[in-house]
């Protein structure tokens, strides 16, 4: 009877302890989720623009600022750092404090470098959309930012660092191996390239080989990380049940480590620069199938008998479909990068359908799936409507397959008909026609799905949602069972507080 | 109750997932630093620095039939002018890469690598040739491009030289032609069903009210009802620019890599 009551109060103890640390990160979680939402309905509408004037040259054309030529690059940089970057940081922060079992103590100062950031996102697309782009892709925002994002960086991340080298020693969890990698890489990515680029005084070909890696080096080494985080700690979680395979999930990890540094230089093939760099770039990417086989594997095996659970959980469902574009990831980049196909694929629409995949397929569903699980938390509200949970995933899914397939497929016929020289080249510009109409149509869908997405999570950072124990299900009825733990306990945590 | 259950599951999934770890903390940055340390050195750090400082190529007795030091020669406003080319997104279109034969196809296209020309004897020479490190000299980054939705501008200066001879042209300079392109690329000829291929950069240019005869700075083969269009800095720039990318240089023959590359005699 003892030992019943001090397990109940070292029950009780953990709960408490973790509804702390969910209110110690309410806001910058909020925050970053909500911010980076509304980052992403601006880069969809600039990529929506941006597809119709790839079919209809004559769309805008009389508005300067909303040139083609200055609208692509803006999608694509508000996307990656608008939204990719600040939904990674909500859910590093979140997931390493939970891991580690830490309250949040600097959730000011995370805010603060959060507005920072988002100041520096802002003042990056407006100066794209007028003129001082740098021009070099991915890293378009006008040179003066990104000093000012890796501070910003540097104070967001730099708690979560803290926080897991004071928690308990000698145990870790998968997805803290895919976090600490995470931190650990973005900023050396992220500070090579900029200095290799825009302070060293360099060969002209080597900036632009070192920023075709960085690319690469983004995706592989932050996106990705990221998102296996979230997945290694949300299917466990959901399920019930451990990680499938240790040894694979180790395999998995530093497959990824050792394979993905190498990526990205394939796009300088056949250029003036020493050719095994772009070939073991190539030669890298499609090795990305490994670890992609690796982790696909543990976490569906993990999940498995649990398919009521994926289905009716978003968490889950938006996981999955994470998980599956990473095993797709792989398998297109292993088909796109073999030399005889990298010479199609090498300037098509492919490489945009690629580098989609990644950061919207797989990073931002698995991104998504964080964000249905950790909002009811933080907020201890449910989320209101399983209707809108639903469109915003079939719309998603449906579009993001539709951009991907278009882009990939309309990018490989381009490419064919690049090569066949003899032919004239109208015939190449022209055949690609119909894939960007698809494409336009696709983020359509798109955006309109994320719409619903937005407004969800600003009624839910409002406080708006439902004050229920049950949690929004796509499927079947509710549980009895909150998942938060009971509501008055945390009154009670209120009340002590107070 | 069954929160009670609930929460105990939760802690037992917990300790599930905790596995002995075998890693210390310190190893394991090692490893992370050292399985991204070599890539970081072998494919950016040590080529970096080889490429900064490459040895200069020369032009040798035997096989060029002089003896000089190469010297890649390009004129006008590279610089201001590269960086139009980037902030107006013009790479995402358009590439300059001439590719080896290994790599693509482009040396195969008439104009994209090179031309064909007659020499004194009149026999035709082919001399187009994959890119070298030193066609981007004056630039700080090379617009290597995205997609190639446009063609390739390597060699964008030599072919308008060609499109001048269409009897059907406007533009009666290469620098014309190419404002009439980025103005409105279906006025460039006198035809009326032309395809606008590339977006109208108008920001490029000031439209402003004719007074008197006109501005000779306007572009010609405009036609509207007493306005005309003038570029701007930019745009001159940019034209400029593009103007030196052309591929009729003499390279020594060791950096040659045309098919029909000839020894001198």
């Amino acid at each position: 009877m003892g030992s019943d009551s001090d397990s109940q109060t070292k029950l009780h103890d953990d709960m408490e302890l973790r509804a702390r640390i969910d209110r110690s990160l309410r806001h910058p979680v909020m925050f970053f989720f909500a911010s980076g939402a509304a980052w992403l309905a601006v880069a969809l509408v600039l990529g929506f623009i941006s597809s119709y004037q790839s079919h209809d040259t004559r769309f805008l054309s009389g508005v300067g600022f909303l040139n083609y030529g200055r609208v692509y690059p803006a999608h694509v940089n508000v996307l990656i750092y608008g939204w990719g970057c600040q939904a990674a940081f909500g859910l590093i922060v979140w997931l390493m404090a939970r891991l580690s079992r830490k309250e949040c103590t600097c959730a000011g100062v995370i805010l603060t470098a959060g507005h920072i950031w988002n100041l520096g996102v802002l003042a990056g697309m407006l100066g794209i959309l007028s003129g001082y782009g740098s021009g070099k892709p991915w890293m378009e925002f006008p040179s003066a930012i990104w000093p000012l994002f890796l501070v910003s960086y540097f104070f967001i991340t730099v708690w979560s660092f803290i926080q897991f080298r004071c928690s308990e020693p000698g145990k870790t969890y998968v997805a803290q191996w895919y976090l600490l990698a995470a931190l650990f890489w973005f900023p050396w990515v992220y500070l090579t390239a900029h200095l290799f680029v825009f302070v060293f005084n360099g060969h002209p070909v080597m900036a632009a080989g070192v920023n075709a890696w960085f690319k690469y080096a983004l995706i592989f080494l932050f996106f990705t990380p990221v998102a296996l985080g979230t997945s290694y700690y949300l299917a466990p979680k959901v399920t019930g049940r451990p990680v499938y395979s240790y040894p694979l999930a180790l395999f998995g990890f530093w497959a990824l480590a050792i394979i993905g540094p190498w990526a990205g230089m394939q796009k300088l093939a056949g250029g003036p620069l020493p050719q095994f760099m772009p070939y073991v770039g190539a030669a890298a990417t499609v090795l990305i199938l490994i670890p992609a086989l690796a982790v696909g594997v543990n976490i569906l095996m993990t999940l498995r008998g649990h398919e009521a659970e994926v289905g009716s959980s978003p968490s889950l469902r938006f996981t999955v479909a994470g998980i599956a574009s990473f095993l797709v990831l792989g398998l297109v980049g292993m088909g796109l990068n073999t030399p005889s196909i990298l010479k199609m694929t090498q300037f098509s629409l492919t490489g945009y359908g690629f580098e989609i995949l990644a950061i919207y397929g797989f990073f931002s569903m698995c991104a998504f799936g964080g964000i249905y699980f950790i909002v009811p938390r933080v907020t201890r509200r449910e989320w209101l409507s399983r209707r809108f949970i639903g469109w915003h995933f079939w719309l998603t899914i449906y579009g993001i397959a539709t951009v991907v397939v278009c882009s990939i497929m309309g990018g490989l016929f381009h490419g064919a008909a690049q090569e066949a020289y003899n032919s004239a080249w109208q015939d190449a510009a022209k055949i690609s026609y119909a894939y960007t109409v698809g494409t336009t149509v696709a983020w359509g869908l798109i955006l309109f799905g994320s719409l619903f997405f937005l407004l969800h999570l600003l009624l839910m950072w409002a406080r708006l949602g439902r004050r229920s124990q049950h949690p929004t299900l796509l499927q079947g009825e509710h549980h009895g069972e909150s998942p938060h733990g009971p509501e008055d306990d945390l009154d009670k945590l209120h009340t002590a507080e107070a | 109750m069954g929160n009670l259950l609930m929460v105990r599951r939760t802690i037992s999934i917990n300790f599930i997932l905790r596995k002995p770890d075998p890693m210390t903390f310190k190893a394991f940055i090692l490893a992370l630093a050292l399985s991204f340390g070599v890539p970081w050195l072998l494919i950016i750090v040590v080529p970096y620095g080889k490429m900064r400082n490459l040895e200069a190529v020369h032009f040798e007795m035997d096989s060029d039939g002089r003896d000089e030091v190469y010297v890649p020669r390009r004129s006008g406003r590279i610089t201001t002018g590269s960086a139009v080319y980037g902030a107006n997104g013009c790479y995402v279109c358009h590439t300059q890469l001439i590719r080896a034969s290994y790599a693509g196809s482009e040396l195969g296209r008439p104009d994209w690598a090179g031309f064909r020309i007659k020499d004194e004897n009149g026999v035709t020479i082919n001399t187009a040739r994959e890119t070298t490190p030193y066609d981007y000299v004056g630039e700080s980054f090379a617009h290597v491009g995205i997609m190639r939705v446009g063609p390739d501008l390597s060699n964008v200066a030599g072919r308008i030289q060609g499109y001048l001879d269409d009897p059907l042209t406007k533009a009666d300079s290469p620098e014309n032609w190419l404002y009439l392109h980025l103005y409105n690329s279906s006025f460039k000829t006198k035809t009326f069903n032309n395809v606008a291929g590339c977006p109208s950069q108008t920001h490029l240019f000031e439209e402003r009210v004719v007074r008197g005869q006109g501005s000779p700075e306007a572009v010609p083969g405009i036609n509207m009802d007493g306005v005309e269009v003038l570029p701007t800095g930019d745009a001159r720039a940019l034209v400029s620019y593009l103007l030196s990318l052309r591929k009729d240089d003499a390279v020594p023959y060791s950096i040659n890599y045309s098919r029909e590359k000839k020894k001198a005699e």
